[in-house]
């Protein structure tokens, strides 16, 4: 099929080429339009700096409950019937965070100086533009959708490897934030029960199940990497991301009572917020 | 000749033309500068939620900015001028009460006035971290919803590249618009407590909770 691709390759580009170009027309132009889809906070005044002018005075707007009430107020809860085996796992992570992880970070720091390390968080992330323009797709966001096919297009090319997010400083696109779990979501799954994994932290039945989807959809995986290369690829991204965030773990669970509630409460809330595409 | 005569009329021409511009642009920048000390005057007459929102975060942001109070030994002192900025902004006790749920109904006044207190310290211990390692972010204000004696701020702050989302929830009470919630990523500060304090309640009642507090912050004390 490849090398199918490749013999006719002339042809293959012009094509790509058009359907690259339509999908930017089509980006390009529903953001000209402005309009807030599914009560989604379009950022669009984020780059101006917060020009009082410009931001969006919404008054007029349709009140929506959710939007004032119930979400704030009182979020569903989830189940978690396996909690004293997820205490044991969340002390386990704690333990691996302070004793491991942190100690990593610190002296990863010390040679990757923070332009690297943002650029190396772009490069994985960018890694995850297919799978998000499939989940896209699955949710009928079809403008999200093929935003994203522009982001990876652009930001693998003039971005670098992904390395700077060249579709949003350049189009004010931005990442559609999208996973296989939320995608569940959409066609009705809850969380079931709450699992705080080993080594990755806090999930649910749902979000497993998404990780695994979205595993699928990886461009490690579907080139068949070996499976050394997938684990060392992961544990980088993981202690970049560390050095990145180095210190809101500790403040977080410090000022926290009992830090396992706290973070199971909070990654309820945050996974519920990107489901609402808040 | 006549095509030099016609060039210097042309010259004319585009001069006029040039003027008229300049009339323009500078009938324009008067209008503008109209708008803009009318629009101020008005948006400190009425002085609105996020006008006030935004008055207390570029106080904070000044303060951080302030290159003499960055100094190690000054770490304190830029602390407690933060936290006077930070106390006139919250309703600590709206705040309280409400991470409080149904047991805030169940304890003494005395009780709710410790609670308060104690609260209000968890709090600027968690505030107060974050700005501890605070490195020149930006802060957006994204948009702006207002219903009644009740508002909600959008807002962003930019930090290594990346946009986190903060949503400010207010509420006005005699013309002082008050923080009684915000949500980082999503995450409702007053949420995530009554979770946390729920879990403990649950097992070792408030007393157990107030207990709990008191050491954490003790814990954060001494380790700074």
């Amino acid at each position: 099929m490849v090398l199918h691709c490749f013999q006719v390759r002339g042809s293959f580009a012009v094509q790509a080429g058009v359907i690259f170009l339509f999908l930017l027309l089509m980006v390009t132009s529903s953001r000209a339009d402005g309009d807030i889809e599914n009560g989604q906070l379009y950022l669009s005044a984020l780059s101006s700096g917060g020009n009082e002018a410009e931001v969006e005075s919404a008054e007029d707007d349709v009140w929506e409950e959710e939007i004032w009430g119930d979400d704030w107020d009182a979020p569903e809860t989830i189940a978690d019937p396996l909690e004293p085996l997820n205490r044991l796992f969340f002390h386990f992570n704690d333990k691996l965070y302070y004793w491991v992880l942190k100690p990593v970070a610190r002296v990863y720091s010390g040679f990757f100086p923070e332009e690297l390390q943002i650029a190396v968080r772009n490069f994985f992330d960018n890694l995850r533009s297919p799978a998000r323009a499939v989940n896209c797709l699955l949710q009928m966001r079809l403008r999200d959708s093929s935003g994203e096919v522009v982001r990876f297009a652009l930001n693998s090319t003039i971005g670098i490897l992904g390395i700077g997010d060249f579709a949003r400083d350049a189009l004010d696109l931005r990442s559609s934030k999208e996973d296989f779990g939320q995608t569940l979501a959409f066609y009705g799954a809850g969380g079931i029960i709450y699992i705080n994994w080993p080594i990755l932290g806090p999930s649910n039945v749902r979000d497993s199940v998404g990780m695994v989807g979205d595993a699928y959809l990886h461009p490690m995986f579907l080139l068949d990497a070996e499976r050394e290369l997938i684990i060392a690829a992961w544990t980088f991204e993981k202690v970049n991301y560390t050095a990145l965030t180095l210190g809101d773990y500790e403040l977080f669970t410090e000022t926290a009572l009992d830090p396992y509630a706290a973070v199971r409460d909070a990654y309820q809330q945050y996974r519920n917020g990107l489901i609402r595409n808040q | 000749m006549g095509y030099i005569k016609n060039l210097t009329s042309g010259v004319i021409e585009m001069r006029k033309h040039h003027l008229q511009d300049k009339l323009v642009l500078l009938v324009s920048f008067l209008l503008l500068t109209l708008f803009v000390f009318a629009g101020g005057s008005i948006a400190a007459a009425s002085s609105g939620p996020m006008e006030q929102l935004q008055k207390s975060v570029d106080e904070i942001l000044k303060i951080l900015n302030t290159q003499e109070l960055k100094s190690p030994e000054r770490k304190e002192e830029r602390r407690q001028l933060v936290l006077n900025v930070v106390r006139e902004m919250f309703n600590f006790r709206e705040m309280a009460k409400s991470s409080l749920g149904q047991s805030w109904n169940t304890i003494s006044a005395q009780e709710q006035e410790t609670f308060v207190g104690l609260f209000t310290n968890l709090v600027e211990q968690r505030y107060i971290g974050k700005i501890d390692s605070y490195n020149d972010q930006k802060v957006i204000y994204t948009k702006k919803l207002v219903k009644g004696n009740k508002a909600m701020i959008y807002t962003a702050i930019v930090d290594k590249d990346l946009e986190i989302p903060i949503i400010y929830r207010l509420q006005e009470n005699d013309g002082k618009w008050l923080i009684y919630d915000m949500k980082i990523e999503n995450v409702s500060l007053i949420v995530n407590y009554r979770r946390d304090f729920d879990s403990i309640i649950r097992k070792e009642q408030f007393a157990g909770l107030v207990e709990k507090i008191t050491k954490q912050l003790e814990k954060t004390e001494t380790s700074n």
